[in-house]
């Protein structure tokens, strides 16, 4: 397993990818405050709010399909509490489409609009990772006054999660070879309680011998980083326009609407 | 069975008032953790928390096959807790589920906050604390007191922090399911989940007891019957698990649970919110959200023209009803198709402008 897994798109280039990681984090985070201040019935008034994530993830060059496929493997959660939605509030209520009437209830209403801010919500940040390296997003945090300590380590999670994982997937090959599963059950907590703690052991040392290692590199508390981020005039124009297309979508597109 | 995804709060369950005061208050205890955890560590080693984050990631992918062809695997935070301390197991886990939410997409950026307090804060404190109460004097602790200590650590913090995400869907208004019924089915779910959490977690205390005992605080190994558990003691843990599992399905899912619950499902459908919101004037949440209320210019669609009427007729009428006036809600049926069209429009433009950026400037390999 290697990082390309999670992060294949996020190399590439495009007018998203050049935008600065500052620019598509701070139109992502507005765009997810006024999802989530739509009310809950808000069904049709959230179709304009498609534009943003598809359209990013359209001009980003990331598959269509890869996102979605994302969606599948995230909704599970809130699938079950949207389909219990309808089991407890059974106002009447309609939903319009042209000359379609369809009479429904409030609940089924809910249970639409949740999953749909869900699926707005995952594919506009599925936008921004496949678009901006990690390294870059952290880096642009950090210029946005997030604590140092926590972009580092955050930096050190995504370095070693798949050094780890390696690790992890070998012991687990090792048990399931050995023929692990046909144990007793006591005997095969035993064998996970053994290959999680050597795994913690082994992570401590590996932590201390990374410590280390970097000190004898010059390493003072400090992060060192040779990555540049610039506003441009193109991330003034995405801000901007993301301001007034999200205002358009909150106020102008309701009214317009209600009639 | 997968505990430590399962409750991920998302955005959409939670109002913006919930989503800032759950981010202010996550990130004043992570500052406080952060001071804490400077005690025992140096400021340079402190973001090596970070590799410990990625050894729970990695501790996830083992796999222990449970009965019923389930398959369960350790969530982590409370061991974190036993093994480093609240403060520095607090950190670990908010690096973890920033990770989490940012390259997996799992929990919303705004529910972030819901997600550190939920399942880091709480199971670390409680966890930790339920864990050294239970452990009494740490340094030459029995096996099966290290295992009952566990087990209560595991069960009460993975509940208590499954049982937050409904009380904050709750007071975000945003669904309608009863508290009582949504919390039944959260709580009973994470027992469940809590007592496999225990198991696996002792196994790894066990372990360590044997490998490296000052891991645990313990004054190195002592007799031969290390780390082996009496069949009374599992009993005992399972009986009380299953005993809880039976008392909060059964608490919450009675008829009439409590005043406030069933006021709350009476009035179902003559304004649910208000209910809420009378029972607890005073407090800060129902405040904010009045306040947003006013200033929002399209507050929810909070009444409701002909929606009065009883339950069962309300069922049975409410077509006709609906019909008949087509009063809620009030939306005219050619502007939603009008919008529904532009929208598919202007995706279809973006869709050609970016087959032409695409054409002129094709997605390189990495340089």
């Amino acid at each position: 397993m290697h990082h390309s897994h999670i992060d294949k798109f996020a190399q590439g280039r495009s007018v998203i990818h050049d935008l600065d990681a500052r620019t598509k984090l701070l139109g992502v985070l507005a765009y997810t405050a006024v999802l989530i201040s739509f009310s809950r019935y808000a069904v049709w008034e959230l179709a304009p709010m498609a534009i943003l994530p598809v359209g990013m993830l359209l001009l980003g060059a990331v598959p269509l399909g890869f996102a979605l496929r994302r969606v599948a493997i995230l909704s599970p959660f809130i699938a079950m509490v949207c389909l219990a939605s309808p089991l407890y509030d059974h106002a009447p209520a309609v939903l319009a489409l042209g000359p379609w009437r369809l009479a429904t209830t409030a609940g089924w209403l809910t249970a639409l609009d949740v999953f749909l801010k869900f699926l707005f919500g995952v594919l506009a940040l599925t936008a921004m990772m496949c678009t901006t390296p990690f390294a870059l997003l952290l880096e642009g945090m950090r210029r946005m006054r997030m604590p140092r300590v926590l972009i580092l380590q955050l930096g050190f999670l995504y370095r070693y999660l798949f050094v780890l994982l390696d690790e992890a997937m070998r012991i687990r090959r090792g048990r399931d070879f050995r023929g692990g599963r046909q144990a007793p059950a006591v005997r095969r907590l035993a064998a996970v309680g053994g290959m999680v703690g050597s795994l913690f052991v082994r992570t401590l040392e590996r932590s201390d011998r990374i410590h280390v290692a970097m000190c004898a590199r010059g390493y003072r508390g400090e992060p060192h980083s040779l990555s540049h981020l610039h506003f441009h005039v193109a991330d003034f124009v995405f801000l901007s326009g993301v301001a007034a297309y999200l205002a358009a979508c909150r106020w102008a597109y309701p009214l317009l609407l209600k009639g | 069975m997968t505990g430590s995804l399962a409750m991920h709060m998302a955005n959409e369950l939670l109002s913006m008032p919930v989503a800032a005061a759950t981010l202010a208050a996550a990130a004043g205890v992570l500052a406080v953790s952060g001071l804490r955890a400077r005690r025992s560590l140096d400021l340079e080693k402190l973001p090596l928390m970070g590799v410990l984050g990625a050894f729970v990631f990695a501790a996830q992918m083992i796999n222990f096959a449970l009965p019923g062809g389930l398959s369960g695997h350790l969530g982590g935070g409370v061991l974190l807790a036993i093994l480093l301390g609240p403060a520095a197991a607090i950190l670990t886990i908010a690096s973890i589920l920033i990770v989490q939410c940012l390259i997996f997409q799992d929990g919303g950026l705004l529910a972030l906050g819901c997600n550190i307090i939920n399942i880091g804060v709480l199971p670390a404190l409680l966890g930790w604390g339920l864990y050294r109460l239970v452990l009494g004097p740490v340094a030459r602790a029995p096996a099966w007191r290290q295992y009952v200590a566990t087990w209560a650590a595991c069960t009460v913090g993975v509940a208590g922090g499954a049982a937050l995400v409904p009380l904050e869907a709750r007071l975000s208004n945003v669904l309608l399911i009863p508290l009582g019924d949504f919390l039944a089915v959260m709580v009973g779910v994470h027992l469940a989940i809590g007592f496999v959490e225990g198991a696996i977690t002792f196994a790894v205390v066990a372990y360590l007891r044997r490998a490296r005992p000052q891991c645990l605080g313990l004054e190195g190994l002592d007799e031969s019957r290390n780390g082996r558990v009496s069949r009374r003691a599992v009993a005992v843990t399972l009986l009380a698990t299953a005993g809880l599992l039976a008392g909060v399905v059964s608490w919450f899912a009675s008829a009439h649970p409590d005043g406030l619950e069933y006021s709350y499902l009476e009035h179902k459908y003559a304004g649910a919110e208000k209910v809420v919101r009378d029972a607890e004037p005073g407090s800060a949440v129902a405040a904010v959200t009045q306040w947003q209320e006013r200033t929002a210019p399209l507050p929810d669609y909070s009444v409701r023209p002909g929606e009065a009427s009883g339950s069962d007729a309300a069922g049975q009428s409410g077509e006709a009803q609906a019909e008949a006036d087509g009063a809620w809600p009030n939306v005219d049926g050619w502007g939603s198709l009008a919008g529904l069209l532009g929208t598919v429009v202007t995706l279809g433009l973006l869709y050609g402008l970016s087959r032409i950026l695409g054409r002129r400037r094709p997605v390189a390999d990495q340089p």
